[in-house]
């Protein structure tokens, strides 16, 4: 029997192989022109989790900082969605960026002193740089843009700011009565998007009327900080490249249904009018990531997982609904360890009524332990390893098709109090890639066409 | 010009496959480019500041992973072999390596998921025992990371010289837990196609009157395309160069099918302000072969930069031109060896805007001329470091972009 199993995995093992010889390869050398998320200048920035001590004064808040450039020299603007945890797009404001422009935001000026950056700082009345084009220049600007620009962004409104707060920690909002659109911590806990748009509007992504104001160049970069400078609880910083989600094919007017992009779906695609549904034209994020942890050992290690989910509400999500994206729909479909020795501990497979029970629910966006019990337990003494992460949720009749939800995994790894570091996992295969089924053979995605 | 190339529609994705474009992504690779490490060998382990790095083998075969220790003029100093079960993970704690010469590596027997030690079909059938370096080997080691200097070169340098270790990694599956280097033809027989491994690195500098801080990043993630098959197998794919051609063999110089890294970065700094924040950005930087010779190494610095402009808060640009002005009627041009961390306060990068005023931050344009990789790392308040890799502002198959060209994202062309 023996012999029978070595023969069948040497077979496959070959056809595996003799099936990686594609003619022509790569289909492409071009920018821009793939699934693969990368470091490349992008229409789209995901901050994947922020975490903000709206409570605690300056000098020892948690925080959380990002940085955006824009890497052309034609006038850009960034439409910044402050979301929930529980999906919930309770904030935006519109960033002007003159050409090469470079514009931080420190989330707790946000949320606590609810200043948005410095005073003529990120407004189309800025002055350009000697390499930059003028601040009218971008001819997929729309008409009203300088002038809707002009005086933007200015102080958000207390009354504004502390329903803000309430949303991202208590997870209430007056619009919304008792409804929970968030879920409750102490810190504001949540995510961010940042879109190129044509204007500076008040539209959110899951609207409509967004997917009129978006554009489609690629060229924003940036970066985040988590910074924690209370010396008790924290006393480190970890940075990481926000995530570049690049329009394919890219450029163009906004609001054109046409030319529609061959990704199988995208990253908006929830939000999307359904008669369009891949109008965004952004790449799909992945679902399986390989994450590495310590937890233990002579150092004190932790790892904490920040992860971010696509939600299961759709446009015209009712204040009811927001509760779906942290609930029993939310389910991921399998996690497996690996101690050093290659010991895998997985989760007991997922029946259909007693989900709950057995498998994490975890929201649109969370930090968790990597010893909580979301995760398997190790199966020895061994302090590290890695996670295998596929956290597709089954889909949702907002999908615009049946198919992977989408996902992005960064993991935090502390010691000693002082030490602390940040490293997006790895995508084991892009978003265009087939889901992958709970128990399948673990590995990297196959080459294959979706 | 800039605004045409926003005006135009570009055709559609041409591919939506797994390891199909030239794009350098955090997915599963077939090298692993560590670029950068700093070790301090004078101090105990408690205190030295070490790089530590993980790889991880994604796939349920083994697999064996070749580490080579280069210097900071790209001399391979050192190799030794990691045989990875499947799924196998392992840490290699470089100040371990350069002090003790133990690698980590060690054989297991497969967990439950992984196939057996032998059924990789791939894999030559010589047997891969754990590694050791001796010391006499490693006294030579960090001699030539440190001084640059080894006995079998005289007075000629292999490396530049600094009071602690100074290198890159490069991690490679291959064949056979052989001792070839990549810039052997012979190692050319032994590089395999296999997209299966990930990792990650931390810098940590533990002591709180130095440092008292870590920073961690992605190693690079280069992958095989077209994956898979048998070692030395001539598959030529179509990329306009790849990651070793400067060492591959002249008739097959594309024979490790290694995706070509970018040389056009973006990169966010902060200098100075409240937090006394520093910026440094670690720099993988393409050599030059060529030549006889220890002192050929020193080839390095042949290469001057092509374009870096700083950006302040305001737009305002400032210029680095391949030569700079140091004196009245004196000019240096910048190069760069194959790795260095550098303030980005240093004179080989352009100051900030003269009127700037309280500015302290914006972003770096490097154009960098050969294919290169950028991270950076900022400190502040001695106790705050994270590090970020760098934007690429095109892949490495993007047409190379001459000094004063228009900055911004590469078009989306064939190159």
């Amino acid at each position: 029997m023996k012999t029978i199993v070595l023969a069948f995995s040497l077979f496959i093992a070959v056809a595996l192989n003799a099936g990686t010889f594609p003619s022509g390869s790569p289909s492409t050398t071009n920018n821009d022109d793939s699934c693969d998320i990368a470091l490349l200048p992008a229409a789209t920035l995901l901050l994947p989790f922020f975490e903000v001590d709206v409570n605690a004064p300056q000098s020892v808040a948690r925080t959380t900082l990002f940085t955006v450039v824009n890497t052309s020299q034609v006038p850009q603007i960034a439409r910044i969605t402050v979301w929930s945890d529980l999906g919930f797009p309770a904030l935006n404001f519109n960033l002007f960026l003159t050409g090469y422009d470079v514009q931080s935001i420190n989330l707790y000026d946000v949320l606590v002193r609810a200043v948005i950056a410095p005073p003529g700082g990120t407004s189309s009345s800025t002055d350009e740089g000697a390499r930059s084009l003028l601040n009218d220049a971008n001819p997929n600007f729309a008409s009203n843009a300088i002038a809707a620009c002009s005086i933007n962004p200015g102080p958000v409104p207390a009354a504004i700011m502390n329903d803000i707060r309430n949303a991202l920690t208590i997870g209430r909002i007056s619009g919304c009565g008792t409804n929970q659109i968030g879920l409750t911590h102490a810190n504001a806990i949540g995510y961010v998007t940042i879109d190129v748009v044509k204007t500076c509007g008040l539209s959110f992504p899951d609207s409509a009327a967004f997917y009129n104001d978006l554009l489609y160049d690629n060229v924003l970069t940036g970066d985040y900080q988590s910074i924690n400078p209370n010396s008790a609880t924290g006393n480190y910083a970890g940075g990481s490249p926000l995530v570049h989600i690049r329009a394919v094919p890219e450029g163009g007017a906004a609001g054109a249904p046409t030319p529609v992009t061959n990704l199988p779906y995208t990253f908006y695609d929830r939000f999307t009018p359904r008669a369009t549904p891949k109008m965004d034209r952004r790449q799909p994020l992945p679902s399986t990531f390989t994450a590495r942890f310590i937890q233990g050992g002579s150092g004190g290690f932790s790892t904490n997982f920040q992860i971010w989910r696509e939600g299961v509400t759709g446009a015209g999500a009712t204040c009811a609904d927001y509760p779906k994206n942290g609930g029993s729909a939310m389910f991921v479909t399998d996690v497996v360890r690996f101690d050093e020795h290659e010991n895998p501990t997985g989760l007991a497979p997922c029946l259909p009524i007693l989900c709950q029970l057995f498998v994490p629910l975890l929201p649109v966006t969370s930090g968790t332990a990597s010893f909580s019990s979301n995760y398997p337990p190790p199966a020895g003494a061994d302090v590290g390893g890695w996670m295998y992460l596929n956290l597709n949720n089954g889909g949702s009749a907002a999908y615009s098709r049946t198919r992977a939800s989408q996902n992005w995994v960064t993991v935090s790894m502390f010691a000693e109090g002082r030490f602390s570091t940040a490293v997006d996992a790895t995508a084991l295969a892009n978003g265009c890639t087939p889901a992958t089924a709970s128990g399948a053979t673990i590995g990297p995605g196959p080459n294959t066409v979706p | 010009m800039a605004l045409a190339l926003l005006c135009v529609v570009a055709a559609d994705a041409a591919t939506t496959h797994n390891d199909d474009s030239c794009d350098i992504g955090v997915a599963p690779a077939a090298t692993l480019l560590l670029p950068y490490f700093e070790v301090d060998l004078d101090r105990p382990p408690g205190r030295a500041r070490t790089t530590i790095f993980t790889i991880v083998n994604t796939s349920q075969y083994p697999q064996i992973a070749r580490v080579t220790l280069w210097s900071d003029l790209a001399y391979p100093v050192v190799n030794f072999n990691l045989f990875l079960t499947g799924y196998d993970v392992q840490a290699v704690n470089l100040y371990d390596v350069l002090t003790t010469g133990a690698t980590g590596g060690f054989l297991t027997g497969p967990g439950q998921r992984s196939l057996a030690n032998d059924l990789n079909p791939n894999h030559a059938s010589t047997p891969c025992p754990r590694e050791v370096l001796p010391q006499a080997l490693l006294a030579d080691v960090r001699s030539i990371l440190t001084t640059g200097r080894m006995p079998s070169c005289g007075a000629g340098q292999v490396g530049t010289m600094h009071s602690r270790t100074t290198g890159y990694a490069t991690i490679d599956v291959v064949n056979s837990c052989d001792v070839t280097f990549p810039d052997d033809t012979a190692y050319y027989d032994e590089l395999l196609y296999d997209n299966v491994l990930i990792g990650d690195y931390q810098h940590v500098n533990p002591d709180p009157t130095f440092g008292n801080y870590a920073g961690a990043s992605p190693l690079v993630h280069i992958r095989a395309i077209p994956e898979g098959g048998l070692a030395g197998a001539k598959v030529t794919p179509n990329f306009p160069r790849t990651f070793y051609d400067r060492y591959t063999p002249p008739a097959s110089p594309h024979i490790d099918r290694r995706q070509p890294l970018p040389s056009v970065f973006a990169v966010h700094f902060v200098q100075g302000g409240q937090g006394a924040f520093n910026t440094n950005l670690q720099i993988w930087h393409e050599g030059i072969t060529g030549g006889t010779g220890c002192n050929r190494y020193f080839g390095h610095f042949k290469t001057p930069v092509t374009e870096e402009v700083r950006f302040d808060e305001h737009e305002n640009p400032t210029e680095l031109n391949p030569e700079i002005r140091i004196a009245a009627y004196q000019y240096i041009t910048v190069t760069l060896p194959a790795t260095s961390v550098t303030p980005t306060s240093s004179y080989i990068f352009p100051p900030l805007w003269l009127f700037s005023g309280a500015d302290v931050g914006g972003w770096l344009y490097l154009n960098l001329t050969k294919p290169s990789w950028v991270t950076a790392i900022m400190q502040a308040e001695g106790r705050y470091s994270g590090a970020s890799d760098a934007q690429m502002l095109g892949n490495g198959c993007s047409p190379v972009l001459a000094a004063k060209a228009v900055i911004g994202p590469a078009p989306n062309a064939q190159p």
